[in-house]
């Protein structure tokens, strides 16, 4: 296909290749802004992001390949990046590289050369490099390459407009990239055993990939590519291959020297200077020195967390200011046209209610975004990332995932939000699993009173424990899914760029937040609205009595069942309610232990906030004993953080199947506790 | 010796990588190979090493510091 003129009737689908920090993503969304879908390749645990951009009289499709450094076949993102171009899904690739450390990023370029599909060099931050001192002849670059090249700054989608036109003819007949002066340097490299692997594997059709691709990397030692020779070649020539490579030692660090002398060749052509200075700025010299830096990252995390509040609480005033004139008015108007009252509750209690809450989370989430997309965006979070990873790795964690447990403090959504951070799918999906554990603001606040009533000054002990069991249940879930996530080849020691700092683009930014929250948005509305209009249905009852709801029924039937736990009908129910949002749990227990016959709406009270805490306290020293209450404070400190959450799992994980794992798995640990906290404490008290 | 055996401030050149392919894979693509100058910019305790080479600054974990092999040249 390399060469061919598609058709204009056709779609063009162009993938984007880049080095981690060339600033894929930007470009991305600043092309395809919110026309964007974000999934998994199939059966893989990496994250494929496809969106569609309008140009000129056509659209394209885009898809954004995984962020790899080479080619090689040691991850499942280099695999499916390279199976992806070769492929016949994608016309032409996009190729993005750093101006500012371009001898590095042409590195996966180099790989690159040897498939034969077309492709157009995007030379990234051309302003960065500019910054630096360095400037780079591009022309001098595209005529040694043979390809286009293109001088941009995605960030402000500056330059892009001879790619568009490029894509307008379709014609990428000027877009092969050879792989001639790069085979030259493997045949000094390796000597003749290149040259005769290179004439044996030349009788064969590899499709895209040519005769010298396929043999160095069979000289690296590359596992796909030898599955690949043996399926095609001749028990005579396997054999012979098999013989030349006998003899083959460190063949992957001959091979890099090859790339990087032809690289070094590149450069040398584009004029490209490089950067003098070296070393740390002063700033860089606290943030990565083992005890200032760490000082320094929780200082950055939890001010922008304080900060992330701040707006948050504002942008939920906000909301909150036109939540009950609204809901008065819609009240009034369902009256007027004569409304059953039934109906009436259901959209002003139980939908109108819950879509609020779900967009004042949302402001929490996207101030959240905001900061911490702000530190990532200007390079600090890499930073972060290395002072932490000594402590993170012995959790099997990223270093990076630090930020989004001490968000989860405030607020567990934000610090599943704030996984972005972290590139690998695994490693977020296993920061978000293991983050549920950290109690957010309003479990303290339930802890706080349950605690204080039960137990007076001694509830410290109560809050100590809980700490304790949360450690070692952080240790027991980061090893019980980190088993299951990262396997043990996976677990290479940290090897890690700390990208140049960059000036924050504002506009790049905000697009990104935007993005992010409304994404979560649509998915957490739908589901919080979904069970909340369900609870409301399953507390409602006919004579305004809660003995004749379904709830009632329902918990006092399995009532034998829940006991196992240490939780009697109504706790487990409080438990469930809880799970909707941790400051409902109050409320739920106060209505719940209000004299069956007397009128109590469990939902409006848990939801309907109000003044339920003296009242609940008298109802709960009366009802309780000690080793119940302990029970409940533990099933409900480890139970899921709220529905709210769950649905930001699945938003950030875009896998219903281990968002529901992920709640099986707390549901089920939180029972437990509770039940050897239950029985334990019988003995005792 | 290993780069973990340097000073901070030292310049040195490459002279060999030992580990497997994955490992070898992974630290030629961001840039150090055999011959490639590197300036060592932190080395300090425990903590990972901070090395500067072709334009980028790079963290490397000690376990894997142990398997890179220079000659200090400034």
């Amino acid at each position: 296909m390399s060469g061919s003129v598609a058709t204009v009737e056709r779609e063009l689908s162009i993938g984007l290749m880049g080095q981690p920090n060339t600033g894929k993503s930007t470009l991305f969304n600043a092309l395809t802004g919110s026309r964007q879908h974000v999934g998994n390749w199939p059966g893989k645990t990496v994250e494929k992001k496809e969106g569609r951009f309008s140009q000129g009289r056509h659209s394209y499709r885009l898809v954004d390949l995984p962020g790899t450094y080479s080619l090689s076949a040691n991850s499942e993102e280099e695999v499916i990046t390279r199976q992806h171009i070769a492929g016949e899904d994608i016309h032409v690739v996009a190729a993005l590289v750093d101006a500012s450390q371009l001898e590095r990023s042409l590195f996966l370029l180099a790989d690159y050369a040897g498939i034969n599909r077309p492709v157009v060099v995007l030379l990234n931050m051309v302003d960065v490099a500019k910054d630096q001192g360095k400037s780079i002849d591009a022309a001098a670059l595209s005529a040694r390459l043979g390809v286009p090249v293109f001088p941009v700054v995605a960030s402000r989608k500056q330059g892009l407009e001879p790619l568009y036109d490029l894509l307008d003819t379709a014609d990428f007949s000027d877009c092969a990239l050879s792989d001639s002066p790069l085979a030259g340097e493997y045949r000094k490299g390796f000597g003749e055993v290149f040259e005769k692997l290179e004439d044996i594997l030349a009788k064969m059709d590899f499709g895209a990939y040519t005769s010298a691709w396929v043999a160095v990397k069979l000289l690296e030692g590359d596992g796909e590519a030898l599955a690949l020779v043996k399926s095609k070649a001749a028990e005579v020539d396997l054999r012979k291959i098999e013989s030349l490579l006998d003899g083959i030692k460190d063949g992957m660090l001959t091979s890099a020297d090859c790339k990087f002398r032809w690289i070094e060749s590149l450069v040398k052509a584009a004029a490209y200077i490089t950067g003098k200075k070296a070393g740390l700025g002063r700033f860089d010299r606290m943030a990565t020195s083992p005890v200032l830096g760490k000082l320094l990252a929780l200082g950055f995390i939890l001010g922008g967390l304080a900060l992330s509040m701040v707006i948050g609480f504002s942008l939920m005033g906000v909301v909150g200011a036109v939540q009950e004139p609204l809901i008065g008015g819609v009240r009034t108007l369902l009256i007027s046209i004569n409304t059953a009252p039934f109906l009436i509750s259901i959209v002003c209690d139980a939908v109108l209610t819950s879509v609020f809450f779900a967009l004042m989370m949302a402001a929490f989430v996207f101030s959240t975004v905001l900061v911490f997309g702000f530190m990532e965006e200007v390079g600090y979070m890499a930073r972060i990332s290395y002072v932490f990873d000594n402590l993170m790795q012995k959790l099997g964690l990223h270093g990076k995932a630090i930020m989004p447990f001490l968000v989860s403090f405030g607020c567990n959504m934000g610090g599943i939000t704030g996984t972005r951070v972290i590139d690998s799918w695994k490693q977020r999906l296993l920061a978000i699993a293991t983050s549920w554990v950290i109690p957010c603001a309003g479990t303290w606040g339930v802890i706080g009173m349950m605690g204080s009533l039960f137990f007076g000054a001694n509830a410290v002990w109560v809050v100590l424990s809980l700490f304790l069991a949360a450690g070692l249940h952080m240790i027991l879930t980061a090893k019980v899914f980190g088993r299951k996530l990262v396997s043990p080849e996976d677990k290479n020691g940290l090897i890690m760029e700390l990208p140049p700092y960059h000036k924050p683009n504002w506009k790049s930014l905000l697009r990104f937040v935007w993005l992010r929250t409304k994404d979560m948005l649509t998915r957490a509305m739908r589901i919080v609205v979904l069970i909340t209009v369900a609870f409301w249905l399953l507390s409602w009852s006919p004579d305004g009595l809660l003995s004749s709801s379904i709830i009632y029924k329902v918990g006092t039937a399995i009532e034998p069942f829940t006991m196992i736990f240490g939780l009697n009908w109504q706790l487990f129910m409080a438990f469930i309610v809880a799970a909707m949002g941790k400051e409902a749990a109050l409320g739920a227990i106060a209505a719940l232990f209000a004299a069956p016959d007397a009128a109590a709406n469990l939902f409006s009270m848990a939801f309907g906030g109000g003044a339920v805490g003296a009242n609940a306290g008298v109802a709960l020293l009366s009802a309780l004993t000690v080793p119940q209450a302990l029970a409940f404070m533990f099933a409900f400190f480890f139970n899921i953080p709220c529905f709210m959450a769950v649905a930001c799992t699945a938003t950030e994980t875009h896998s219903a199947k281990w968002t529901l794992k992920i709640v099986g798995y707390y549901v089920g640990v939180a029972l437990l506790i509770s039940g050897v906290v239950y029985h334990i404490s019988s003995l005792l008290f | 010796m290993s780069i973990s055996q340097t000073k901070e401030g030292q310049v040195c050149r490459v002279k060999g990588l030992n580990g497997d392919n994955r490992f070898l894979s992974r630290i030629t693509s961001v840039g150090l190979t055999p011959g490639s100058r590197v300036e060592i910019i932190r080395n300090k305790g425990k903590y990972p090493l901070l090395v500067f080479a072709r334009d980028t600054m790079l963290a490397i974990n000690r376990k894997e510091a142990g398997n890179i092999f220079v000659e200090v040249i400034a």
